[in-house]
């Protein structure tokens, strides 16, 4: 027994170690994800070529330029993007104690992309610079109202009452986005790539605006992470260890919607990355949040980017949105979800 | 309406025994009464609803031309223009609020609906798939059913698990949901933009240009499906007791379900093939249905039919008339009915 | 463990000055004054819905008072910090689910939280702490387990350990016995009192079972209808006349002469002699009858012989296979193996609504929908003699009056069953399977959740239906005392199979409890009913 004991510390040790060199693997396996979507596409490059393109530009090769003009700046939203809608899932599940949260079915995508085409038909937005703005307003105020009609009533916060929410909100706004786009067949071509997702034609001005944002929130969201854990045990627990759990939920908010309104903004409502991505993690790491959040960040980057390559690959030379493509994948993975028994129990 | 929500206190019902020989019927005057008042109802706003238009009628016109003895002026705007549109909406309405009431009672939760669960997401993926690949209408309910069919298949299979729980089959639904509508707007924009705001068109839903022929389909669905529902639900008051308890009364619950979810996705997919995915109308009418006339029985089954034609009937109207430009229906039922939704479920305490 | 030992209560550290609780616009509680004493054992009680777990939440201030204050050392406790007041309270709530995959070890050093600061790293003082109270709750082989694979008992454990890692003076604890049977009662209540005696902390807790309550506690609060209607030490709290104004039932208190111990045992109506004879039929036996769900097999080869016309209470602990022998009886659940005769005919022969004709089943936790009225609900259980053409008959009219007013329930035909109370709804299912004209009726678990009010209430109505109908009845029940009172039959459970079966006076013996339960008791026998009373050791 006492030499048990003594051994304790060790597999802990172990454990903590291994964590890390799975972080360490997650980096590399990210950073070889990156590497991958500056080489493929309808054009194929080599690797030497795309890495030239950002070390030692040539402007006379006509690969070089793709991918200086074109992958780069995909690439660069593909990895802000992935890394926050991950963080921010993740987040959303710990601050609602709700497996099925995340940005689409929380129903921000949608506010946000209501209040995008809306100030297009009215306000005859061209810049997408301006839709960051319209994004986080859109996004606060259908999260605000999800959340609150989600654990409103005697009941609190159930995983079904707030995917019922999410949902509903979601259809009425996609019904007047969809009302305003037959008003107007303009703001429907202007619109209707934006609106499906994706990567691509991106400006990269949209994301020097939107990455202070994305870098704030999930700094902050990985700062948060002890807090996360507390909070995950239940709301009388937590209060009862001391937490103001109503303060800390309000942060956990707003870095949410900081997060995922600018990732909005950059690439469209990109679905089911933000849900899936806490999930997978939490099958290797555990529920410790610690560790949770920052294999998120790069298991986030990995998913996006992967799904963005796989639909230049999938219908060459033409390309499937990323957005479709996650959702595609995504979904199952929330039949998954609530597949297992806890969820539907609840 | 007010008066009958009363909850606590005793009301005593008006029920009447009719007996047949072996047949013997229970039947709640006060439901046949609400029927009545109903029917006279829809048939007062469809008199009204013909009259308006950009060639307005007066209402005595338009009854003799229904009753085929107008002018042949006003003939041919009534019978020819707005009859049809008029008869499609009370028709289609009425399958679509019926659905709602099918799937309500086999999930046992007030808040579901064919297009929560992915039905009608499943049938619009179809037809727009047949609008967009074959430029045809021809079919187009065929599609729709199928697909509406298949999506209904789908989430049951997926929410199996040695039965069914009725909070599984919502996040399933959604999830089914989800894929379709992913793939429904992959197809969007795969195509170009004419044929696309046609399809952007019918998944809005609209009652808009109906011919005699949508009538007769939707009329010939609702004639087989209604009476079918209707005595369904004499097993559905027993399955509303749950599963347990409808199994040790005897009855054979998978079974039940089954037909019951065959005919809900019939009511869905007809009138879906026909008007496109109008949302809330089969979520909103079953509780209005029930407000008023207590727990859903055949009777209050055909008086939710009722009510499901007058509201699409009103709710169309409102897009047409009421403001300068002409929107789809689908547009104004679900600005009226997912804010009704959301007041339920903020309402609804631990039950969910 | 008597009382006498320790000196009376001198001192306080937490205490509320005439509170007055509310939630939203209801107020569930008035002009409450409470003064917890340190170094005890304290328990509060009271039915359903008094305001017992409220108070327990004002007074680790999860919920803030409409009126009065609470003090913890002399000051008002809102006034402090939230982790100053959570480095000196401790409280386990009523469990939330957790996270999936959680660890002991991971729960547990989460209740370091109020010790340590934004960013700062577990310092050495937090791993003691976390070591400590792993082993002061014997969870320590447990560390690396998730919570959620636990046993109840295990579980509720692990939740003390975090609660204790917090290394407060006070300890509150709410209703941490629900759902667990009596072995694993037991473990938790020996961990409280060692908690206190060996280490000196204030407990409190909230019960619902008053048995318990007297067996661990030095002081009692008992409260009603949100105001405390007695407080003290266990002789003064637990005697007929309190228990009367507390819970509206007659009861009698024995005394264990062994341990000073007090029992309460709640008289219903006294049981009358059968006279009527058993209806024709309902002769119900099994023989080497085995089943279970998919495949794991919960029943394994039971043989039972039910006396018709009687009583018969399967009892045993949790997860024994009880309430899977009452569905597989029913229909509910295939047979893997042997069979179960009805009247001589297995109970798979034939359509479900034929066996629905000659026995009925009320199962647990059944919730009847939205706006059905009583009537309607009592009128399904004429179900399997209706077809949609065929929707009433006069024998379904005679049948549902006749159960309304066995049930006694006439007056409340036309309520909605959602307005009911607890004890109401229970009737009303009770008068749904009773329509359903069957001489063998089996009941799964018919008192849980209901107050003791309630089930006696439930268990009167039970055994007259079977005195004056002659109906044989066979049901579940937990708690072994209701079992030796209303019982003509006892069949004890253990692990899917059979261990005894009989009259409740043969078969209630130290050696069942201990095999069946896996605690130490002594059993006498009511001096009234000659019935036996069991009644727990503790330590």
């Amino acid at each position: 027994m006492s030499a048990e004991v003594v051994q304790r510390p060790l597999p802990r040790l172990r454990l903590r170690w291994s964590r890390g060199a799975g972080l360490f693997l997650c980096a590399l396996g990210a950073l070889a994800v990156c590497v991958l979507s500056l080489r493929i596409g309808s054009l194929d490059v080599s690797t030497a070529d795309s890495l030239a393109a950002i070390f030692d530009y040539d402007a006379g090769s006509y690969e070089q330029t793709v991918v200086r003009s074109l992958r780069v700046p995909r690439t660069l939203i593909g990895v802000a993007v992935g890394a926050a809608l991950a963080v921010a899932g993740g987040t959303m599940q710990a601050a609602t104690r709700n497996p099925l949260a995340g940005p689409s079915i929380l129903g921000v995508s949608a506010g946000a992309s209501f209040a995008i085409v809306t100030a297009i038909y009215f306000g005859q937005l061209t810049e997408p610079m301006q839709y960051v703005w319209f994004a986080f307003a859109g996004g606060l105020a259908t999260s605000a109202l999800v959340y609150g009609i989600g654990t409103a009533g005697a009941g609190g916060a159930s995983p079904v009452k707030l995917a019922l929410a999410g949902v509903i909100v979601s259809a009425l706004l996609t019904s007047w986005t969809s009302a305003l786009l037959l008003l107007d067949r303009e703001t429907l071509d202007a619109v209707r790539f934006w609106s499906a997702g994706s990567l691509a034609g991106r400006d990269l001005q949209v994301l020097w605006t939107a990455l202070p944002f994305l870098i704030v929130g999930t700094t902050g969201a990985l700062l948060m992470s002890h807090q996360l854990n507390v909070l995950s045990l239940g709301d009388d627990a937590a209060r009862a260890l001391g937490m103001h759990t109503g303060r800390v939920r309000g942060v956990a908010a707003v870095l949410v919607v900081l997060m995922t309104g600018a990732a909005v903004a950059a690439a469209g409502p990109i679905g089911f990355v933000g849900l899936a991505v806490p999930h997978i993690v939490r099958v290797v790491v555990g529920p410790d949040y610690r560790w949770v959040l920052p294999y998120s960040v790069f298991v986030g980057v990995m998913l996006l980017l992967g799904a963005d390559i796989l639909g230049r690959i999938l219908m060459r030379p033409s390309e499937i949105q990323v957005g479709i493509v996650t959702a595609a994948v995504g979904a199952p993975f929330l039949i998954w979800i609530a597949r297992q028994r806890r969820v539907a129990d609840v | 309406m007010a008066a009958s929500i009363d909850a606590a206190a005793p009301r005593p019902p008006r029920l009447r025994t009719l007996r047949l020989g072996a047949v013997s019927l229970r039947i709640d005057l006060r439901v046949l009464l609400l029927i009545a008042v109903a029917a006279a109802g829809t048939f007062a706003l469809a008199c009204w609803a013909m009259t308006l238009g950009s060639f307005p009628i007066a209402v005595v016109d338009v009854v003799r031309s229904v009753l085929g003895q107008g002018s042949d002026e006003y003939d041919f705007v009534v019978r020819t223009l707005r009859l049809p549109r008029v008869l499609s909406a009370v028709l289609a309405g009425a399958l679509l609020a019926l659905s709602g009431a099918v799937f309500q009672g086999l999930v046992r939760n007030a808040l579901v609906s064919p297009d929560i669960i992915g039905i009608n997401a499943g049938a619009s993926l179809f037809a727009v798939f047949w609008i967009l690949t074959l430029r045809s209408s021809a079919l187009l309910p065929v599609a729709a059913f199928v697909g509406a069919v298949l999506a209904a298949v789908l989430v049951y299979v997926l929410t199996w698990k040695g039965g069914v729980s009725g909070n599984r089959l919502i996040l399933v639904g959604i999830g089914v949901n989800a894929m379709c509508a992913a793939a429904t707007t992959f197809l969007i924009v795969r195509f170009p933009i004419d044929d696309v705001s046609r399809a952007v068109l019918w998944t809005t839903g609209s009652v808009y240009a109906s011919s005699w022929g949508d009538v007769a389909l939707l009329g010939a669905g609702l004639a087989v499906l209604l009476p079918a529902g209707a005595v369904l639900m004499w097993a559905m008051r027993v399955l509303q007791l749950g599963d347990q308890t409808a199994r040790s009364l005897g009855q054979a619950v998978e079974r039940t379900r089954l037909t019951l979810m065959l005919v809900g996705c019939g009511l869905s997919a007809v009138a879906i093939s026909i008007v496109g995915p109008i949302g809330f109308v089969a979520f909103m009418l079953p509780h209005v249905a029930r407000m008023v006339a207590g727990p859903m029985s055949g009777g209050v089954f055909v008086f939710t039919a009722m009510l499901g034609g007058a509201y699409l009937l009103a709710a169309d109207v409102v897009a047409q008339h009421a403001l300068p430009v002409s929107l789809p229906v689908g547009v104004v039922t679900s600005a009226l009915g997912a804010p009704y939704f959301l007041f339920l479920l903020w309402r609804t305490n631990a039950r969910l | 463990m008597t009382t006498t030992v320790l000196a009376a209560p001198t001192e306080s550290r937490l205490q509320s000055e005439a509170v007055t609780l509310a939630y939203g616009d209801a107020t569930v509680a008035r002009d409450l004054s409470v003064r917890i004493p340190d170094g005890r054992v304290t328990s509060i009680i009271g039915p359903n819905g008094c305001g017992k777990s409220t108070l327990l939440r004002a007074l680790v201030r999860l919920l803030r008072p409409r009126g009065g204050t609470v003090y913890l050392d002399g000051q008002a406790i809102h006034r402090l910090g939230t982790k100053e007041v959570a480095r000196r309270l401790g409280l386990l709530s009523q469990q939330s689910p957790l996270p999936e995959a959680i660890t002991v070890e991971d729960l547990v050093r989460r209740g370091r939280f109020p010790h340590q600061s934004f960013l700062q790293p577990p310092s050495d003082r937090d791993h003691e702490a976390v070591e400590r109270a792993l082993a002061l709750a014997g969870v320590e082989d447990l560390r690396d387990r998730p919570v959620d694979e636990l046993s109840g008992g295990q579980r509720q454990r692990a939740w003390i350990a975090m609660t204790l890692a917090q290394e407060t003076p006070i300890l509150l604890l709410d209703e941490p016995t629900t759902f667990l049977d009596v072995a694993h009662q037991q473990e938790v209540f020996d961990l409280v009192r060692r908690l206190n005696r060996e280490e000196g902390r204030t407990v409190v807790l909230v019960l619902h079972e008053v048995n318990d309550a007297a067996r661990v506690s030095d002081h009692i609060v008992a409260m009603r209808d949100g105001a405390i209607v007695a407080e003290g030490v266990p002789e003064d709290v637990v005697n007929p006349e309190q228990l009367l104004t507390i819970f509206g039932v007659p009861c009698d208190v024995m005394c264990d002469p062994a341990t000073a111990a007090r029992t309460c045992i709640p008289r219903g109506c006294l049981l009358q002699p059968h006279i009527t004879s058993a209806r024709a039929g309902g002769v119900l036996r099994t023989s080497d009858l085995s089943s279970g769900y998919g495949d794991r097999r919960v029943v394994q080869g039971v043989n039972v012989d039910i006396a018709p016309g009687r009583i018969t209470a399967i009892v045993g602990a949790n997860a024994c296979g009880k309430s899977t022998l009452l569905k597989t009886l029913a229909r509910l659940l295939p047979i893997t193996q042997g069979e179960a005769l009805l009247d001589g005919r297995s109970v798979l022969e034939g359509r479900h609504r034929e066996l629905a004709c000659r026995l009925a089943m009320l199962g647990q936790g059944a919730v009847a929908p939205a706006g059905v009225t009583v009537e309607e609900l009592v009128a399904a259980g004429r179900y399997p003699y209706q077809r949609w053409w065929r929707q009433w008959s006069p024998e379904d009219e005679a049948a549902v009056t006749r159960s309304l007013e066995a049930t006694g329930l006439g007056a409340l035909r036309h309520r909605q069953v959602e307005t009911l109370s607890g004890g109401q709804r229970q009737r009303v299912w009770i008068a749904m399977t009773l329509a359903q004209d069957t001489p063998v009726m089996l009941l799964d678990e018919p008192t849980t959740f209901l107050d003791i009010a309630h089930q006696v209430e439930v268990l009167d109505l039970i055994a007259d239906l079977n005195r004056r109908e002659g109906r044989t009845i066979v049901m579940v029940l937990h708690d072994l005392a209701q079992a030796a009172r209303y019982a003509d039959e006892i069949v004890a459970m253990k692990d899917g199979e059979v261990i005894a079966s009989g009259p409740p006076a043969e078969v209630i013996t130290v050696d069942l409890v201990r095999t069946v339960f896996g605690i130490d008791c002594r059993v006498t026998p009511d001096p009234l009913t000659q019935r036996p009373v069991v009644l727990p050791a503790l330590d």
